[in-house]
């Protein structure tokens, strides 16, 4: 076995895919994805800080108050052209047209229409499909500001005092008093992502040289020669398998020890308050729990991805059959991220789903460590029985020689 | 001495191939199974080199593959020096070198670490793995290329690899299926000189081909398998008398129309 072993690792380790594919990628993927992350949250921020629309407003004289602060809004400017707006559908076509970003109609006065017991009605023409929705909510603000005033006024010429204004307007009031600290709010918000990330690496850590082991050895014509050779089928399988399952692991390690790195490095240099919340309270003990976490289910894609490549006559059956592996891979961690389910000892039976539950739990910083005990002994119990099935597959004349 | 005697070995049809069934049914199919090798039997003695022919289709690449232990009989034996293959396989392996023309090697390993991994999956001592490779590769001089990778190697310097690999833990036996099927001349040289080499040892050899020039310059004895039967198993003496002229070609025209007679 130990022979086999020796083997597939040194081909493995000269086959420069494989290496891309278990060492460059999980090194990569984390710098990657929190420089994206910096990237795409600097720009958001920057965009909508610095981004002026032109305005035009109709009617503007009935609410002068509010008129001012569009006006000196550091978002807004208003039209200066020659064009000349008088009704709402001058302001959908000047939009339309890209003439301005945003009309406002006011249609009356709106100090009047509250003398007369009546809510005035005002409209905001702008292009809703457009990534610039905040212009209507900053309006309403606006809009709101200027409500409130005339509404307190009012209701101060009726006697009516603002204290006694809040409790007629709020009657009850609801305070929340959160029992989450922020490592388990953000946690619970980016903890499933995670499992999200590195589960998949995991599978493809195991995948990629698997096809190489089984497919690729039928299609090369060398599986024939390893069967003639006497070493029994369950120590070539046991050979081929812990050849991936140190792939796998090789993956799972460079990823964890990648996320801790980078995460460091991230909360170190870069001014990401999420990540920074999230992981500042991650010690190297959480890390390593997730590192033993993802050991049996490096175990378990093995010992499938082998059956799997076994099974296959050809590399490229190999690969399609390896597609719906990893698309059903998903799908348990997709469970794992939907809202109420929870690590419980009914899903910590459930295979891939319980292990992203459990790594969800350990940003959160509320792991029940009995239920991790449990994790472990039903991930280990079904790896075992695929790598059985593995063996047996191993064994069967018509899945070698198809 | 390896012995093969009532050899029967059936396959279950795939579902494709049940569904596209036509009318010229081959006569070893039925509802489920393909019986690809119904009744085989020869005999090949220490020192004698056995040619097996037959058309192709005829079953002789599954009779090689159980007689190698990587199929089992499904009726039969096979017997190496007395041992019973079929019941003992890890036995048989120890003492069947195989090879054939489209068996491959590990691309990304050199010629040395392909040979020295099966003289060390057959169990050898390292010092008995060194002495081994460096005898094989003086004796098919190859030394100028066991450090390259296999995957730069041409056919021919791949076939010689091959061959060492086949005969590193030195068989009882050598199985050769068409080897070489596909190769040039002076590839095909060394594959014949090295079947003859075996032969000077002493190594029963049995190797399929199609190419009758070689049986006629190599094999001491013939076995000749159509539609999975044995139609013929005797000195190629006794194969050129059923042809009734020096010419193999008439003599195995001869038997396999006797057999389809039959």
């Amino acid at each position: 076995m130990f022979e086999v072993f020796k083997k597939e690792l040194k081909e493995l380790l000269r086959d420069r895919k494989t290496l891309i594919f278990v060492v460059a990628l999980p090194v990569a993927i984390f710098p990657l994805l929190f420089a994206v992350m910096a990237f795409i949250s600097s720009q958001a921020a920057l965009e909508a800080e610095q981004e002026v629309h032109t305005y035009a407003i109709i009617n503007g004289n009935y609410a002068q108050d509010f008129t001012d602060k569009v006006f000196y809004h550091k978002s807004f400017a208003l039209y200066k052209g020659d064009e000349t707006f008088n009704t709402v559908e001058d302001l959908t076509k000047a939009v339309k047209a890209g003439t301005i970003d945003m009309g406002i109609y006011l249609p009356s006065d709106a100090k009047q229409t509250l003398d007369d017991a009546k809510q005035s009605e005002w409209q905001v023409v702008y292009n809703d499909a457009k990534a610039i929705n905040f212009l209507f909510d900053r309006v309403k603000e606006l809009a709101k500001e200027y409500g409130d005033t005339l509404r307190t006024n009012k209701l101060l010429s009726f006697g009516v005092s603002e204290e006694q204004q809040a409790a007629i307007i709020e009657p009850i009031k609801v305070v929340k008093v959160d029992t989450a600290d922020k490592r388990e709010n953000l946690g619970e918000k980016i903890g499933g992502f995670i499992p999200y990330l590195l589960i998949p690496l995991v599978l493809m850590g195991a995948t990629y040289p698997a096809i190489d082991l089984g497919a690729g050895e039928k299609e090369r014509g060398t599986l024939e020669t390893l069967l003639l050779t006497p070493i029994t089928r369950t120590q070539l399988v046991l050979g081929k398998f812990v050849t991936l399952l140190a792939s796998s692991i090789a993956t799972t390690t460079i990823t964890v020890l990648s996320m801790g790195v980078w995460i460091s490095v991230a909360i170190a240099f870069v001014d990401l308050a999420v990540v920074k919340n999230a992981f500042s309270s991650l010690t190297v003990l959480d890390l390593g729990l997730i590192f033993v976490l993802l050991l049996p289910i490096a175990a378990i894609f093995s010992s499938l991805a082998l059956a799997i490549s076994i099974y296959a006559r050809t590399f490229k059956e190999a690969q399609n059959y390896m597609a719906p592996l990893s698309m059903g891979v998903i799908f348990p961690i997709m469970v794992a991220l939907m809202p109420n389910v929870e690590l419980t000892s009914k899903t910590a039976f459930i295979p891939v789903t319980n292990v992203a539950l459990a790594i969800k739990e350990i940003i959160k910083g509320t792991v029940d460590y009995t239920l991790v005990g449990l994790i472990f002994l039903a991930t280990v119990i079904v790896a075992g029985a695929l790598l059985a099935f593995c063996v047996k597959w191993f064994n069967k004349e018509d899945v070698l020689f198809r | 001495m390896i012995e093969v005697a009532g050899l029967k070995k059936k396959f279950k049809l795939t579902k494709d191939h049940k569904k596209n069934k036509t009318d010229n049914v081959d006569p070893r199919e039925d509802k489920e199974f393909f019986h690809s090798v119904r009744d085989v039997s020869f005999q090949c003695n220490k020192g004698e080199v056995l040619g097996l022919l037959g058309p192709n289709g005829a079953g002789k690449t599954t009779t090689l593959r159980m007689i190698s232990t990587a199929l089992k009989p499904d009726e039969g034996s096979i017997t190496i020096s007395g041992h019973d293959i079929v019941k003992k396989p890890l036995v048989g392996r120890k003492s069947i070198g195989f090879l054939s023309g489209s068996t491959g090697l590990y691309g990304r390993l050199t010629v040395k670490e392909n040979v020295e991994y099966f003289a060390r999956l057959h169990g050898m001592s390292k010092k008995a793995v060194a002495a081994r490779c460096d005898e094989l590769f003086t004796l098919l001089d190859m030394h100028s290329f066991i450090d390259k990778r296999a995957e730069n190697l041409s056919t021919g310097m791949k076939q010689k690899a091959n061959i060492a690999r086949a005969v590193v833990h030195h068989p009882d036996v050598v199985i050769l299926d068409e080897p070489t099927t596909g190769l040039d001349i002076m590839t095909t040289q060394t594959v014949i000189n090295f079947i003859r080499g075996l032969k000077e040892q002493g190594t029963p050899v049995i190797f399929s081909t199609h190419h009758l020039d070689e049986v006629a310059l190599l094999c001491d004895r013939v076995a000749v398998i159509n539609q999975g039967i044995s139609c013929f198993d005797g000195t190629l003496d006794e194969f050129k008398q059923t042809g009734q002229s020096e010419e193999l070609n008439q003599a195995f025209m001869n038997i396999l129309t006797e057999s389809r007679n039959v």
